[in-house]
């Protein structure tokens, strides 16, 4: 079995070993309602991962998710507050516009040969205030809470039986990512781009357009998830999804997509979302401060990297043992 | 193969110029190549070989000159997507292969066989095309392989198979025996030798005389981005190559070297049995005052592994290192205080720090004597001391606050080499001295490892180019798993002896 198949498994088991213990700890854990609410968390987080995902396998980092999630919602309420416009309209609008933050991301990544992590910082700076600047306000000028009433957008927010609609639209958009990424010469691509731009562009990939299309991807998820988080709520507000990069980035690395490139896929990232929606809930449910929360990530994010290198070590000396073994037994049997 | 018929050629080019906004690299060169030979192109570094090759396959393009490809005539501005449409492939020098993904996958790349009717790609069929191709030319391959575990060689076969799934009817390779050992060059040359049999042209880039002379039948020396000449036939041998490419002819004292018993002086390294798992098995030397030891032996013989523990960069199991005598526990910061200097295999990996001056490469190392102390550095006994190796070296260009990485090869060699000889140097480890430097700078290396011997240093190279190894060395030590399986003392040592020991061919049968 390949080390990351074996990680996977690892991962699983803790998963359903800490489910247990939580249910074992406090009875109301193991209820359908806190089930599916934790569901409805992690789907709001994975959406944003899954975009994410692609950006690292590409070797990348697209720091402007939170920022697109604000100004998405800013945008939906403007158009709440100042059209008649129903939301089948401004909806794919403030998608698009995701898209467009993603694609001007990847222009400056591409064409102006500028460090991924600089532009999308100063992206996401740029998109935090312009989300203050066009809030909507009242006379006094403070932002004013605009309640969403239209009802397909309300809907949005709801259930299908027992289970949240973003957690159908989370699990559909992770299989059809993963597909993509490996059954299409695109997703390929999204492979070869990271492990080996040179490589790739001698193998005649258009690595700009492959990296355009990620960081597009990447707002697209990013909007995507600020229209179901503003369909929760009810209403928008323009701190929504800033400072969430955290828990984004905390799902990815825990569901084994390194930060090198080349290297990652979606079911990854899937347990690694409901791992983190697990451990939030979990200290929810145990009585602990919520304040701990971060502290418990971050160190969740450190022990993950530690065995992840370590075990890297591990397998590698193992290989290289084996290999000599095997040119021993072969130059003696010559 | 007739000579004139003008069907004969599957590449010509005619009067390419080309400069680089100022320098003129190419002038008025002529290139031609007949369909399905084996054609060596040779020249110093900076002869312009690899800027006729960018031109050839379209990535950059020329300033003027002609080229007809296939009976295509190619315009000014050419595309590599273009030329590969054409059927020009290259197996580059550094490899071109993406790290993670299959043997197949790295085949088909952006070419991937998809299922009928649907834009999915079909693995199960690229696997079986992959394998069918693996087994057509009889490599030693699955399809399913991923590529970061197989061994350089193997690589390269999966870069050849990749052009031929491009039905290249011209392959460029580029230094291509550069990391392979003397039997994975073997076997590349029978896979090359095949290539030529099914027709296909094959250009061929080295430093290496003998695989030009063993290989080629026609040769073309460029120097000083000028043809100098094409040879073919009984023309073509290595001592006529080296005239034409620089302009001299070497002298027999620089082509052999006999050995030299030094073992009288004092001893400056003793290594008592020494054991790493799975990498030394239990290996026992001494290293005298003055003296060049040289360690052959194929990749993956120990050979590295030694010097790095003997530097101290990894730790060994077992053994003892005496050094001038007092018993030695190394470590990297012990070893540089004392005297060594350690060169290491991979320049560019390990050797230099492309972004930082000459100054700042030369300075790393050698804090010690140029901090004022509170640990601030003079800059001007930096300058100093960078000017002193740039002379001793001949470092070019002769500019302290030139990029490394901007040098050429043999220039960030004799950079890496110059941090050391500042120093009150005792101990030179070099792990392939001269790799992807051209014939003019090799020679400079070799001069520099002999004066330092007169001058007492003690030096151990490590080398796969068995010419140099013989050249240099006073004695010479042959690994093989992890053992010294011989060892040369006295007389002059033959490249065939030493492959043969490398080899495990001692005395007739295998070991």
């Amino acid at each position: 079995m390949s080390v990351s198949a074996i990680r996977r498994l690892i991962l699983t088991g803790l998963l359903i070993a800490i489910g247990i213990a939580l249910s074992v700890a406090n009875p109301t854990f193991l209820t359908m309602d806190n089930l599916m609410t934790l569901l409805q968390e992690a789907s709001l987080t994975g959406i944003v991962a899954i975009g994410f995902t692609l950006i690292l396998i590409t070797a990348g980092i697209d720091m402007s998710i939170g920022a697109v999630i604000a100004i998405t919602s800013m945008i939906c309420v403007n158009f709440i507050s100042y059209t008649q416009l129903p939301a089948y309209i401004y909806i794919p609008i403030a998608l698009a516009i995701g898209c467009v933050i993603g694609a001007v991301n990847g222009l400056f990544i591409t064409h102006f040969k500028l460090p991924e992590f600089i532009v999308t910082l100063a992206t996401r700076g740029i998109l935090a205030g312009l989300a203050l600047i066009i809030a909507v306000k009242d006379e006094q000028g403070f932002v004013k809470n605009v309640f969403i009433e239209d009802p397909l957008f309300l809907s949005l927010g709801e259930t299908i039986g027992p289970v949240y609609i973003v957690t159908i639209v989370f699990f559909v958009l992770a299989f059809l990512t993963q597909f993509f990424l490996k059954r299409t010469r695109a997703g390929t691509n999204v492979y070869a781009t990271g492990a080996n731009p040179t490589a790739s562009r001698l193998s005649g990939i258009n690595t700009d357009r492959t990296l355009i299309g990620v960081y597009m991807f990447s707002g697209f998820c990013a909007a995507l998830a600020s229209i179901f988080l503003a369909a929760r709520m009810m209403t928008a507000m323009p701190e929504f999804g800033i400072g969430s990069e955290m828990d984004v980035i905390a799902s990815v690395v825990i569901g084994g997509t390194p930060f090198t490139g080349g290297v990652g896929d979606i079911w990854g990232t899937v347990i690694g979302t409901l791992f983190l929606a697990l451990i939030k809930n979990g200290i929810l449910k145990l009585g602990l401060s919520p304040y701990i929360q971060p502290i418990v990530i971050g160190g969740i994010i450190v022990v993950v990297v530690v065995v992840d290198v370590w075990y890297k070590a591990f397998a590698e000396k193992k290989a290289t043992q084996a290999a000599h073994r095997k040119a021993m037994q072969s130059k003696e049997g010559a | 193969m007739s000579t004139n018929g003008k069907n004969d050629l599957l590449l010509e080019c005619r009067g390419i110029d080309k400069n680089y906004n100022g320098p003129q690299v190419l002038s008025g060169v002529d290139f031609s190549l007949r369909r399905g030979e084996i054609h060596a192109l040779v020249g110093e570094n900076g002869a312009g070989k690899s800027t006729l090759i960018k031109i050839v396959t379209g990535i950059t393009n020329r300033n003027a000159g002609t080229i007809v490809f296939d009976g295509h005539s190619i315009p000014i501005e050419h595309s590599k997507n273009a030329s590969e449409k054409l059927g020009i492939a290259v197996i580059y020098q550094e490899l071109s292969l993406i790290h993670g993904m299959t043997v197949a996958q790295n085949i088909f790349l952006t070419k991937e066989p998809l299922m009928s009717g649907l834009p999915f790609i079909d693995i199960k069929k690229m696997n079986a095309m992959a394998q069918a191709m693996i087994e057509k030319y009889g490599f030693d391959l699955k399809a399913t392989d991923i590529i970061d575990k197989l061994p350089i060689a193997q690589r390269q076969t999966v870069e050849i198979l990749k052009a031929l799934s491009n039905k290249a009817s011209l392959m460029i390779m580029d230094e291509p025996t550069s990391s392979l050992t003397a039997t994975e060059s073997e076997r590349l040359f029978k896979i090359i030798r095949m290539l030529k049999s099914e027709g296909i042209t094959v250009v061929y880039i080295s430093h290496r005389m003998e695989e030009v002379y063993d290989l080629s039948d026609r040769v073309t020396v460029l120097r000083d981005g000028k043809l100098v000449s094409v040879i073919e036939g009984e023309a073509i041998t290595p001592a006529e190559i080296i005239r034409l490419m620089i302009g001299r002819e070497l002298t027999e004292d620089e082509s052999h070297h006999k050995m030299v018993n030094k073992k009288d002086r004092e001893a400056v390294l003793e290594v008592q049995d020494l054991r790493s798992e799975g990498k030394l098995n239990g290996i026992s030397f001494k290293l005298h005052k003055g003296e060049v030891l040289g360690f052959g032996g194929l990749v993956g013989s120990g050979r590295t592994e030694l010097m790095r523990a003997i530097y101290g960069i990894d730790p060994f199991d077992s053994g003892s290192i005496k050094y001038l005598g007092q018993p030695y526990r190394p470590s990297v910061e012990k070893s540089i205080a004392g005297g060594f200097g350690f060169v290491p295999e991979e320049r560019r990996l390990q050797g230099i720090m492309g972004a930082i001056s000459i100054t700042g490469n030369i300075g790393i190392p050698n804090l010690d004597s140029i901090s004022t102390g509170f640990g601030f550095v003079s800059d001007t006994k930096e300058l100093e001391l960078s000017n002193q190796a740039i002379d001793l070296l001949k470092v070019k260009p002769a500019n302290p606050d030139v990029l490394v990485g901007t040098l050429s090869g043999g220039n960030q060699q004799k950079v890496v080499v110059g941090k050391w000889l500042i120093r009150n140097l005792k101990l030179l480890i070099i792990d392939e001295p001269t790799v992807g430097i051209d014939i003019g700078a090799k020679e400079e290396m070799y001069q520099t490892i002999e004066r330092l011997s007169q001058e007492g240093v003690a030096v151990i190279v490590i080398s796969s180019d068995l010419p140099e190894l013989t050249r240099l060395s006073d004695r010479i030590i042959v690994l093989r798993k992890g053992r010294i399986i011989k060892e040369f003392t006295e007389g002059v040592v033959t490249e065939e002896e030493v492959l043969r020991a490398a080899s495990g061919i001692v005395d007739g049968g295998a070991k």
